[in-house]
C-alpha cells in the first residue's frame, strides 16, 4: 500500500496526524498532505498545536493567533496561540468571579491563585489541549489535519488526557456523594429540593471536553496517525519505542513516512566521495527501517534541493508524497 | 380574634411542633450529615484547588473552570487545613 491508498481506500479518517522526533518534517508533510487533499476538492483545516509552529512560516503568511486563515481554494490553516488563550481565560474567570458574588474586585489571595496557576508549565498544554476540542467540535471542515509537537510532548498530551480523565471521574464521584448528602438534609428539614449543584455540572463539562479530545486521537476508524521518519541512526529506535507507547494508548498508527531519503540517481552522476558515504548510509537505515516498519512503510521522500516554503513547493512536495 | 388571626395561630402552633419533632428527631441527623457535607467540600477543594495550600495535584486549566464557585469556602478551608488540633475539636 501507498501513502495515496491510505487515504482514497479511508475517506472516513477525517482527523489526520504527523508525529515524529523534532526537525523530521511533521509541518512539511502536513502542509503537503493538506495540499493535496484540498487540490482533490476536500474542505481542509491544516493546524498546529505546537507552541514554537511554524506553519506561518511553510505558507509564508502570518498566521500565528488569527484563527483559521485561508491559504487557497479549500484549504485553512491555524496557529493556536496559548498564550492568548490562557490570558483570554483567566478574564473569563475573574469576570465570572466579579459576576457571582458582585464583587468590586477579585480578591487578592484568588487573584495570586489564577496568576500561579497559570504560571505552570502543563498549563499551556492543557489550553493547547483545550483549544483543539473548540476547534474541532465546529466540524466545519472535511478533514483536519494536526500538526502535532515533537513525540514526548504528544505522549504526554494523550497520558494527560487518560489521568485528567480518571481524576475527574473521582471527583464527579465525591461530588455525587456530597449532593447525597446535602438532599438527606433536604429532606430531613422538609425543604425544597436543594438547588443544582453547578461544580457537578462544570464537572461533566469538563470530562466531556476531554473525552472529546481524546477521542478523537485514539478513534480507529476517524483518525490516521502518520509517524515521519528519516533514515538516520537513532531515530529508528526511537521511532519504534514511541509507537510502542503510542499503541498503549491505542493511538490508530495507519503507517510510517521516511523523509530526506537522498536520491539514488545521484550515484550515477559524479558525485562526491562524501555524498556516496552518506547514500550508502542512508541505504542501511532504510534496509533497518524496512526490517522494523516492514509493509506499514508508505512512501520514501527525497531530501529536496530546497526548504519546502511556499506553495509551489508544498505542491511539487505533494506530488511526489502522492504518487 | 378574627378568623384569619386564628388560623394563623393555630398554623404558628402546628409549626412549633414540626420544628419540635423535627429538634427531637431530625436535627442531629442532620447536622451530622451537614458535617460530613462540610468535611467533603474541604476535601473537595483540596483535589481541586491543592496548590493554594502549596499542594500541586493535577494541572490547573481546569481548576481554574472550578474556582469561582469555591471563592467563599477559600478562606474557612484553609484556616481549617492548616489549623492544629484544639479545643473546639472535642466540642463538636
Amino acid at each position: 500500500m501507498n501513502f495515496k491508498d491510505v487515504f482514497l481506500q479511508h475517506p472516513e479518517r477525517r482527523y489526520i496526524m504527523f508525529g515524529g522526533g523534532g526537525g523530521v518534517g511533521k509541518t512539511t508533510f502536513s502542509a503537503a498532505a493538506a495540499y493535496w487533499l484540498a487540490s482533490q476538492g476536500k474542505k481542509v483545516l491544516v493546524f498546529s498545536v505546537d507552541p514554537q509552529a511554524s506553519l506561518t512560516d511553510i505558507f509564508k503568511r502570518d498566521i500565528f493567533g488569527k484563527g483559521p486563515v485561508q491559504i487557497m481554494d479549500n484549504l485553512w490553516a491555524q496557529e493556536i496561540d496559548a498564550d492568548s488563550h490562557i490570558r483570554k481565560y483567566q478574564q473569563e474567570i475573574r469576570q465570572k468571579i466579579l459576576d457571582m458574588y458582585g464583587m468590586p474586585a477579585v480578591p487578592e489571595e484568588i487573584e495570586h491563585y489564577i496568576q500561579a496557576a497559570s504560571a505552570e508549565p502543563a498549563m499551556e498544554e492543557s489550553a493547547m489541549f483545550d483549544a483543539v476540542v473548540d476547534v474541532v467540535m465546529k466540524g466545519d471542515y472535511d478533514y483536519y489535519i494536526y500538526d502535532l509537537v515533537p513525540l514526548g510532548h504528544a505522549l504526554y498530551y494523550l497520558s494527560m488526557a487518560k489521568v485528567y480523565d480518571e481524576w475527574i471521574n473521582k471527583v464527579t464521584k465525591l461530588r455525587e456523594e456530597m449532593r447525597e448528602y446535602e438532599e438527606m438534609v433536604s429532606r430531613l428539614r422538609r425543604e425544597k429540593e436543594s438547588e443544582q449543584d453547578q461544580i457537578l455540572q462544570e464537572l461533566l463539562y469538563i470530562k466531556n471536553r476531554i473525552n472529546t479530545s481524546a477521542g478523537i486521537l485514539t478513534d480507529k476508524t476517524k483518525t490516521a496517525f502518520f509517524f515521519v521518519v528519516i533514515p538516520e541512526a537513532g531515530i529508528i529506535s526511537d521511532t519504534q519505542k514511541a509507537a510502542g507507547m503510542f499503541a498503549q494508548f491505542n493511538v490508530p498508527v495507519a503507517g510510517y513516512v521516511v523523509n530526506r531519503v537522498i536520491p539514488h540517481e545521484l550515484l550515477n552522476q559524479n558525485i562526491p566521495e562524501y555524498l556516496r558515504r552518506r547514500i550508502e548510509m542512508q541505504d542501511r537505515h532504510l534496509k533497518d527501517i524496512r526490517t522494523a516498519f516492514d509493509d506499514q512503510v508508505l512512501a520514501l521522500v527525497p531530501e529536496m534541493e530546497r526548504d519546502v516554503t511556499g506553495l509551489a513547493m508544498i505542491e511539487k512536495l505533494a506530488t511526489i508524497m502522492f504518487a | 380574634m378574627t378568623e384569619q388571626e386564628k388560623a394563623e395561630a393555630e398554623k404558628s402552633w402546628l409549626e412549633t411542633i414540626r420544628e419540635t419533632l423535627y429538634g427531637m428527631a431530625a436535627h442531629d441527623m442532620s447536622r451530622a450529615a451537614l458535617r460530613t457535607r462540610a468535611s467533603m467540600e474541604h476535601l473537595f477543594i483540596l483535589i481541586t484547588m491543592g496548590d493554594l495550600l502549596g499542594v500541586p495535584i493535577l494541572p490547573p486549566y481546569y481548576s481554574l473552570r472550578l474556582l469561582p464557585y469555591v471563592v467563599p469556602q477559600i478562606a474557612t478551608w484553609k484556616r481549617r487545613m492548616l489549623r492544629e488540633k484544639d479545643v473546639a475539636d472535642a466540642m463538636f
